[in-house]
């Protein structure tokens, strides 16, 4: 069994908002293993990116537990954290906005090394934007542009290096492809999986693109409304989806082949009701067509059904 | 079955004192009744660039279309005058726009905002009263509770504002139907929701729909013909099933489709185009996606390919500009 690098136990993260509680990641607990990949998948506003934010205590969390290295990162000392933050970074959605429009690429990458006061010489500096500009495929040429002059896919690669320009060893990546065109997307997928192997990264790969974590992920995780639904292997979830919102997620696909045509599909009805103050009992069951009124009775926790597949449904 | 619309040899440019963008160069192709055509490719490709054209809604300071005709019913849409053009518009040919939170005017409720083209286009002179009803009838059709036709944008959902989009393109019963990507703003569970409905709404009343997307999925599921445009060109044409299974195909298509990691198949790496679409206002000599294509030969870069045509399946390549010379 490999090291476990990331253990998130019990986290909670609820904003308040003049309508009550909202209740963004409510009780949600994983372990990424070193050098591994940890997808999370569901619809917007479901609480991926709080998620991710709250790992990386860009959040405060309002319960619960971060154990990165077996140390809890929320007991330690101002001193202590800052030694710890980059090795903790992150890769942001959208490319457009992310980046500081007046900073050259230069600038812009060398920007961590500089905060976290790195590098002694500027020299040193220098050379370790020029080694990481060629580590994620950005032609030493454009050191001196401005964003702005350059394409989506491009400015994404500013935001890797960025974030990986202090070695970390755990990445948060929220959704770094969708703002992409379809042939872009798929060279930074591949980027991102050549640098994991490289550098043996551990990922948080948050996606609503189904085919794109598939493909990326060793375990996946499905939220709904700030609840993990269903948590498994990756191969294991797409051939063997247990809880009725995960089968009609992967139902909802369209899938690009001939024999899809006019295809009927089961579709489910109605949209994410609102995480605010949430009543007990199961999140989708205003969704479910299976549900019961004792799925409105109380939570319901995950339960094993098959080695490493949980799911939370009472069906299961 | 009668064609509905016909665009042949279109060409479309943004001129500004710096520069001159080719945005659509030479496009070529039909829309028969109750027909489904796909458009797709990449940002920049001029898919919506095409649409604008077919509404008449090019930016007029800027645009001009260089060669060629878009007929619809036999009528060409280039040449109309502008009040010919605003009775076309809206009632014929209608357009569901891309983002549903941008294209709703915020002070004004859903139910007027829907009843606004009845008003316009008003030739079976509607009373009030029949307006209103045919806007309750609207609204039930896309699954939005007539009640809520006073209500304003802000108080619906992303997935029940296209909705609401999609009711102001289908009050006046139109013809044809453009779709600028119309799910990629929603959510996977919605847009199943949606794409179904346009369908079903297809289906019912044989409207023509020109479904403008990056999506490959939505294409299978939806559309009838296909069209992949790059940098201005439909590059291949032909039948969801030319397109989807077929043995010859455009490097390009091949490209989009390595591009997508699949839902079925086990691969470690996927196989992207490499390089970046060319800057539209300095477009290669010849074929245009010869600086990315793997199968790129001499003649590649100095001419500009003829369309290769079996059974109504076109590719604008080299590749298969002589057929007896093909090499898979």
């Amino acid at each position: 069994m490999t090291e476990i690098l990331l253990d998130v136990k019990n986290l909670k993260k609820y904003f308040k908002t003049p309508a009550g509680m909202l209740h963004a990641v409510d009780d949600v607990s994983f372990s990424i293993p070193k050098g591994k990949t940890m997808g999370v998948v569901g619809e917007s506003g479901c609480g991926k990116s709080t998620l991710g934010r709250t790992a990386l205590q860009l959040y405060e969390p309002t319960a619960g537990e971060i154990l990165f290295h077996g140390k809890n990162i929320a007991s330690l000392s101002k001193k202590e954290f800052h030694q710890i933050r980059p090795k903790m970074q992150m890769i942001f959605q959208d490319p457009y906005a992310s980046l500081n429009g007046r900073m050259t690429v230069r600038q812009l990458i060398a920007e961590p090394l500089i905060v976290n006061k790195v590098c002694k010489s500027k020299r040193e500096t220098e050379e370790k934007v020029d080694r990481i500009m060629d580590t994620v495929g950005l032609a030493s040429r454009l050191a001196m542009a401005y964003p702005h002059e350059l394409d989506g896919g491009r400015r994404q690669r500013i935001g890797i290096a960025r974030a990986l320009i202090l070695n970390p060893e755990f990445v948060v990546c929220d959704e770094p492809v969708s703002a992409l065109d379809v042939s872009i997307q798929a060279q930074i997928l591949n980027l991102l999986m050549d640098l994991q192997e490289q550098m043996g990264l551990t990922y948080l790969f948050i996606t609503h693109d189904l085919s794109v974590v598939r493909h990326i992920s060793d375990e996946i995780m499905v939220m709904y409304l700030g609840k993990c639904v269903e948590y498994a292997e990756a191969k294991e979830i797409f051939r063997n989806p247990v809880h009725p919102y995960t089968k009609a997620l992967l139902a909802s696909i369209p899938i690009p082949s001939v024999e899809s045509l006019h295809k009927r599909r089961e579709l489910i009805k109605g949209e994410v009701t609102s995480p605010v103050n949430p009543k007990p009992g199961c999140r989708f069951a205003a969704r479910c067509p299976f549900a019961s009124d004792a799925c409105r009775q109380e939570d319901i926790p995950l339960k094993e059904v098959a080695p490493g597949h949980f799911a939370a449904c009472r069906m299961v | 079955m009668e064609e509905i619309l016909k665009i042949e040899d279109l060409s479309i440019i943004y001129k500004t004192d710096l520069e001159t963008v080719y945005a659509v160069n030479g496009i070529s192709f039909s829309l028969k009744q109750g027909e489904t055509m796909g458009l797709v490719g990449e940002t920049g490709a001029g898919k919506t660039t095409t649409a604008l054209g077919v509404l008449g809604l090019l930016p007029k300071r800027t645009a001009r279309v260089t060669s060629g005709r878009i007929l619809f019913d036999g009528q060409d849409v280039c040449r109309m005058k502008e009040q010919e053009l605003e009775r076309v518009r809206g009632e014929k040919i209608s357009m569901i726009f891309q983002d549903p939170m941008t294209a709703l005017n915020p002070v004004l409720t859903v139910g007027s905002q829907i009843g606004e083209a009845l008003y316009l286009h008003n030739d079976a002179e509607l009373s009030q009263k029949e307006i209103e009803q045919r806007v309750e009838e609207t609204l039930e059709l896309v699954g939005i509770p007539k009640e809520r036709k006073n209500e304003y944008p802000y108080q619906f959902s992303g997935g029940m504002r296209q909705r609401v989009v999609i009711a102001i393109a289908l009050v006046c019963n139109p013809k044809l139907l453009i779709a600028d990507e119309p799910t990629t703003a929603l959510d996977v569970t919605i847009q199943a929701q949606i794409l179904t409905m346009i369908c079903d709404l297809q289906r019912k009343y044989g409207t023509s729909v020109i479904m403008i997307t990056h999506d490959l999925g939505v294409v299978a599921e939806t559309c009838d013909k296909v069209g992949i445009m790059y940098a201005g060109e439909i590059v291949e044409y032909g039948t969801l099933a030319d397109i989807f299974t077929g043995d010859r195909h455009h490097p390009y298509t091949e490209g989009l489709f390595g591009s997508i990691p699949s839902l079925t198949e086990e691969s470690r790496r996927l196989h992207p185009i490499e390089g970046l679409m060319p800057d539209p206002t300095k477009l290669p000599e010849g074929c245009k996606f010869a600086p990315r294509c793997a199968k790129c030969m001499e003649i590649c870069k100095s001419r500009q390919p003829g369309v290769w045509e079996e059974n109504g399946h076109q590719i604008r390549c080299h590749c298969y500009s002589n057929p007896a010379e093909v090499k898979r």
